[in-house]
């Protein structure tokens, strides 16, 4: 069963190094909780690009598309016909792709967003503290029982105000 | 908002409060300090409750006349042909424009990173979302039977009957609901981090786990951030185009029609000016009372006012700018119908107007050219009144004097508002003060989050740390 080690910081250069040390030495998992977004932790722990984007691409490109279409098939469909003119033209539907491709695009990148963040999420999880949306940084470990004294022997040696175990 | 902890007695004003390059808010020390101030200003006042019940009031006479309208029929609204639109279409129109100054400082000024927009952007936001809330009635209080209004949402029927596409009425719908959407949902996801600091401070179990479910389980972990700035920026970079569509295609309601006045080129740029200058006039108009009755004065210092008057100077200028090649255009065109539609607006009939909307739009503006006064949050305040006054009136001098002086000598005409009209004009203004007056006191007014990433972190002694990244 996977355990863990959670060390709370006041100062954000104690945590990029405990971090930094926890890394070098693989004790496990690093999951950093901050009050605020800071690319301190970014560079520390080197996570992958986020593929939001993606979504945003592809739910704009469907918006577009789809604000063409319905417009198209339903003035062929229920044609209001007007002598001399296009029962569909482009100009004014561009509007409806350029909506739809906002709407469509923006709600598809909230989407990902949410899927990738992994929320709305039930419950809290064991390394959460509230003190880390005040003005304290958590370092969350989570590692093999035979590791939890490596964890918490690092966590310590930078300056943890506290470090406590949990599973 | 009761159950908060209470502010801490050390809270005296803070001195000095000179921004710096690498120090833009310089009263403000820690994160603890940020969480403490601008938790505080959730706490009811007796002030509070008093505008709320005003609001409440103003609103409540609004749904009056509407529910009066609805009985009589719009015969009551002051309508007599041909000037068939009036206050609703104004108001409608003003109300649109107020929202773009919001998306502006919110979502503009973040892709282009002007940190002035820090502490003013959730209130400019929220301002948005609620105004096009407002907007978005008029169309349905201007019809005869508003139960129907749903018939412009091209939805599968039994009837086969589907919205004309051509129709800029119909862009209209795809454009405000595209518009109040996003903007929402910008506003809430920004929300979701300082909905959990709420979470974290709240003391009331009910209202906690109100905000717990309101922030999603937020956490704060690298992992949530990294997504939320993803998120955030590509939420930003739609909102820019849509700002810039959204007026465009409320001034195709006009542009698209053969009225004197109305069938010009230059009212998508010329409307989308003039939207983000109200919006500006309103951001002012809300921010400068409640920077004083929060004490937010280290906050939104008066750096933030003065870039913001000269936004404001310069949408002014465009604006005037506007105006004065739309009498250009006229004289250039040679079309008798719009010169003299040109001369009634202001020498003729609808002088008043005009010039109340020449005044508080082109010439008092132009005191912002003055650092001082740029700095007077006194008469950025009197002066933000003026601009929403003239920015109502420019949407009045726009429709009416456009409709009441057509071709025909029978299409030449006067408009009276009635006590419906007004009542329900001043309804809207209830209903928006409504809204905000509850956010303000239930969401923080200030973005934690944004502030705490300006703050420069916590460093352990011996080391250096610069500020925000």
């Amino acid at each position: 069963m996977m355990q863990g080690m959670l060390g709370a910081f006041r100062e954000i250069d104690a945590a990029v190094a405990a971090i930094e040390d926890l890394k070098e030495r693989k004790v496990g998992a690093i999951t950093v909780f901050t009050p605020a977004p800071r690319h301190e932790f970014e560079h520390a722990l080197k996570p992958p690009r986020s593929p939001v984007r993606r979504y945003t691409l592809i739910g704009a490109l469907s918006g577009a598309v789809f604000g063409y279409w319905i417009a198209i098939w339903a003035s062929e469909s229920w044609p209001l016909v007007v002598g001399g003119k296009a029962v569909s033209t482009w100009v004014p539907y561009t509007i409806f792709s350029f909506e739809l491709m906002v709407l469509i695009g923006g709600l598809s990148t909230v989407a990902g967003f949410f899927i990738h963040a992994r929320i709305p999420r039930v419950t809290m999880t064991v390394g959460y503290d509230p003190r880390f949306s005040a003005g304290h940084y958590g370092v969350w470990v989570q590692c093999a029982p035979e590791k939890l004294r490596d964890a918490e022997a690092i966590l310590r040696r930078y300056g943890a105000e506290e470090v406590r175990g949990a599973e | 908002m009761a159950t908060l902890a209470p502010p801490s007695p050390h809270d005296a004003p803070h001195r000095p409060n000179i921004a710096a390059a690498g120090q833009p808010l310089p009263a403000i020390r820690d994160y603890e300090q940020v969480d403490r101030e601008i938790l505080a200003t959730l706490r009811p006042t007796k002030g509070w409750f008093a505008l709320l019940l005003v609001a409440v009031a103003c609103l409540g006479l609004g749904i009056a006349a509407w529910m009066y309208q609805i009985q009589q029929g719009l015969g009551v609204a002051g309508y007599n042909p041909p000037v068939m639109w009036g206050v609703y279409i104004i108001t409608f129109v003003f109300w649109i424009g107020i929202g773009h100054a919001g998306t502006l400082i919110s979502a503009i000024l973040f892709l282009f990173r002007a940190g002035f927009r820090t502490t003013i952007y959730r209130c400019a936001e929220a301002m948005t979302v609620f105004a096009v809330m407002t907007a978005g009635l008029f169309p349905i209080l201007h019809l005869g039977r508003p139960w129907k209004f749903f018939w412009l949402v091209p939805y599968p029927n039994w009837r086969f009957i589907w919205p004309q596409f051509k129709s800029p009425l119909v862009w209209d719908v795809f454009a405000i609901s595209t518009y109040l959407t996003i903007s929402a949902t910008f506003l809430f996801i920004g929300l979701i981090p300082d909905i959990a600091t709420l979470r974290d401070r709240e003391r009331n179990p009910v209202k906690k786990r109100i905000l717990s479910a309101l922030s999603f389980g937020w956490r704060n972990s690298e992992r949530e951030w990294r997504h939320f700035a993803r998120a955030y920026l590509f939420l930003a970079a739609f909102s820019t185009p849509l700002v810039l569509s959204v007026h465009s295609v409320v001034s195709f309601d006009f542009a698209m029609s053969l009225v004197p006045g109305w069938h010009t080129t230059i009212f998508a740029p010329y409307f989308v000016a003039g939207a983000i200058f109200s919006g500006m006039g309103m951001v002012f108009t809300i921010i400068i009372p409640i920077r004083k009755f929060f004490r937010l004065e280290h906050y939104v210092t008066l750096n933030v006012m003065d870039a913001g008057a000269k936004l404001t100077l310069f949408t002014s200028l465009v604006v005037g700018c506007a105006y004065l090649v739309e009498f250009f255009i006229a004289w250039y065109g040679a079309v008798p119908v719009e010169q003299d539609y040109f001369w009634n607006r202001l020498f003729g009939q609808w002088w008043w107007a005009a010039w109340i909307m020449l005044t508080c739009n082109m010439i008092l503006p132009l005191s912002l050219f003055s650092q001082r006064l740029r700095r007077n949050p006194a008469w950025l305040w009197i002066l933000s009144l003026f601009i929403n006054l003239g920015m109502w009136f420019e949407r009045f001098v726009i429709i009416v004097p456009g409709l009441s002086h057509e071709y025909e000598p029978w299409q030449w005409s006067g408009y009276i508002p009635t006590w419906v009209d007004y009542s329900i004009l001043l309804g809207s203004f209830g209903w928006f003060f409504m809204w905000f007056l509850l956010f303000i006191k239930n969401l923080p007014v200030v973005a934690i989050t944004e502030v705490k990433e300006i703050v420069p972190p916590k460093v352990r002694a011996g080391h250096r740390h610069g500020g925000g990244h």
